[in-house]
């Protein structure tokens, strides 16, 4: 099953649109189901990832308009994915911080956004994702941001991530596989 | 389903006599077994025996119809062979083009950079094929679930599933790839350092669906169903699949897999893609519509059935003009579909049983159509232009013997030798 993961557009406030790159590569058919890590800011972005996949779950970003929840709870074949924006998880994207979350939520996998920084790392036999900025905002810290989003072909009991990013003006993928253990 | 025999209340027609020469469903049951048994199937014998029905006893018309169609070679001594080797083929097929895809992402493994990857534009792409397959997929699949909707067959789950696929978890269902699911998911809210709470979104279940999945294990026969027709779209890229194979496939699945005879009906599936392909070979030209005006296409068909109608009875063929009542409007789907939604399933079938007799396919069915329109012909000189379509396109019930005797008769005051008469004259 495949699950788009993607977030902190700021679309309009930070940038005006997704790379055209992206766009032409997030074809509506071959995906079923997004998971978004918020701060899309506007319902107009909500609308664009609808005419993706009727299947979108949304949590709160700190510039979100609309009222999405705050942490999310997504259950796929045997994994319990976790999705929270992460600006309430102080240090931001700090593993140990995220690791609370993924704790309190169950999860075996939690994603989160935020830095906008791509990022996937294993700990305490959990699988933590951040998909970075789709768009390439700037962040409350830093200006230099490398578009990205990532794709998670999810079966049984593994996950293959493929990651998105724009470096340069090339679409770069890489993929990671990731095994339940228990 | 009783095999047809001739009922004592009926009156005997001159015709209806000849095609109930057999008196009793034992002694036609011995002489199909005579014909089956010996080492070369006598296939004249075998045609005008069937033309009349062939009987379910036994597997024998399953049996029959796969002789019929050429799955099976006339001699018997090469049945296994060519059984065990077109059994193997289809299974290599299924293996090639429905398991391989469904293990698409478990290609390459660790970490590392990918050439392929879902989203991949490139026309070559294994993910971009895989992609192209499900939309012909997602039209099949909404075919095969409203297949036969007035039995409970197709929705029941099948004995004999492809293990391959059910008892992998790994391995996709087709039907999965096309099904637009929502994941469950529940939101969390926290006020404060207040409790947690989980609150699920409920949605509608799928499984209250009559056409259903059926839970890891095992697999409904439209599913079956599904699988033969895909693999034969993804063998045919340039016919692909068109809306109305699913209505010729379902009563040579549905035949086969109710066989009594056990060995066969194990093997339903491949035996039923085999003679399916062979079915379509003959009538593939009336679902190509560029070919519909060519000499082998529907039109040229239209214009057949006309054309007999017209010798046969002036009369009604004139009202119909005058109405402007164009054979388009209904014998389009009669043509193209082998008459399978114009009677129920047991009739359908019985119809077939003489349809596949016909050497000179489909020239028989041209009959039977006209068969149908004259045997109402005393309602429709009566009736207006609606009240004439509602008859043929809701062709109303009634003794399928009856009409194939009309049928057999027209056959036989054209002057041509029919199928019964040309054995035993």
């Amino acid at each position: 099953m495949l699950v788009l993961v993607l977030g902190d557009l700021h679309i309009p406030h930070r940038v005006s649109s997704l790379p055209a790159k992206f766009k032409k590569l997030l074809v509506p058919g071959r995906i079923q189901h997004i998971l978004c890590t918020g701060n899309l800011c506007t319902k107009e972005s909500y609308d664009y990832l609808k005419t993706l996949a009727s299947d979108v779950h949304v949590v709160r970003g700190d510039f979100d308009e609309t009222n999405y929840p705050e942490q999310k709870v997504v259950t796929v074949g045997q994994f319990r994915i976790g999705l929270c924006h992460g600006h309430q998880v102080v240090p931001w994207g700090d593993p140990a911080a995220l690791s609370l979350i993924a704790r309190q939520l169950d999860a075996d996998i939690l994603i989160s956004g935020h830095t906008h920084r791509f990022e996937a790392f294993e700990a305490e036999s959990r699988f933590f994702i951040n998909p970075g900025s789709a768009t390439g905002a700037y962040s409350a810290l830093d200006q230099d941001i490398t578009p990205s989003f990532v794709l998670m072909d999810i079966q049984s009991s593994t996950v293959v991530t493929y990651v998105y990013q724009l470096v340069g003006d090339e679409v770069k993928v890489e993929r990671i596989e990731y095994k339940k253990t228990n | 389903m009783a095999a047809y025999k001739a009922s004592p209340n009926h009156p005997i027609h001159p015709t209806q006599q000849r095609l109930y020469s057999t008196p009793s469903l034992s002694d036609r049951l011995q002489e199909f077994d005579r014909i089956l048994s010996q080492d070369v199937v006598d296939l004249k014998a075998l045609r005008r025996l069937c033309f009349t029905g062939a009987p379910e006893e036994g597997g024998r018309r399953a049996l029959c119809w796969k002789l019929l169609l050429n799955y099976l070679p006339l001699d018997t001594n090469q049945w296994d062979e060519t059984l065990r080797k077109k059994r193997a083929q289809y299974q290599h097929f299924v293996e090639e083009m429905v398991v391989e895809p469904a293990r698409l992402s478990k290609n390459g493994s660790g970490n590392n950079h990918v050439d392929d990857h879902p989203l991949n534009p490139n026309p070559d792409s294994q993910w971009g094929s895989f992609f192209k397959d499900n939309e012909v997929l997602a039209q099949i699949d909404k075919d095969v679930r409203r297949l036969c909707p007035d039995i409970m067959f197709f929705q029941r789950g099948t004995n004999y599933p492809c293990r391959l696929i059910v008892d992998d978890q790994d391995v996709e269902r087709l039907s999965h790839r096309v099904t637009h699911s929502s994941l469950t998911a529940s939101s969390v809210t926290r006020k404060g350092l207040g409790i947690t709470k989980m609150e699920s979104v409920s949605r509608r279940s799928t499984t209250t669906e009559d056409y259903h999945p059926l839970s890891p294990g095992s697999e409904a026969h439209w599913e079956v169903v599904e699988r033969i027709l895909f693999i034969y779209a993804k063998l045919n890229p340039g016919q692909s699949y068109v809306q109305g194979m699913n209505e010729i496939i379902g009563p040579i699945y549905y035949t086969f897999a109710s066989d009594p005879n056990e060995a066969f009906r194990e093997m339903a599936e491949a035996d039923c893609f085999w003679c399916f392909i062979s079915l379509m070979g003959e009538i593939r030209d009336f679902f190509i519509r560029t070919l519909d005006e060519s000499e082998s296409g529907i039109g040229a068909m239209m214009n057949r059935l006309m054309a007999n109608l017209r010798q046969h009875d002036h009369q009604l063929w004139d009202r119909l003009r005058v109405q402007e009542l164009k054979p388009q409007f209904f014998s389009f789907r009669w043509l193209t579909l082998l008459l399978s939604q114009e009677f129920d399933l047991p009739d359908v079938i019985r119809v077939w049983d003489s349809l596949f007799a016909d050497t000179d396919r489909f020239s028989y069915l041209i009959q039977v159509c006209t068969a149908m329109m004259v045997t109402q012909r005393d309602v429709m000189m009566e009736n207006d232009f609606a009240g004439n379509m509602k008859i043929l396109q809701h062709y109303p019930p009634g003794d399928i013997q009856v009409l194939l005797s009309k049928a057999t008769e027209l056959v036989e005051s054209n002057g041509e030798a029919g199928i019964g008469t040309e054995a035993s004259s």
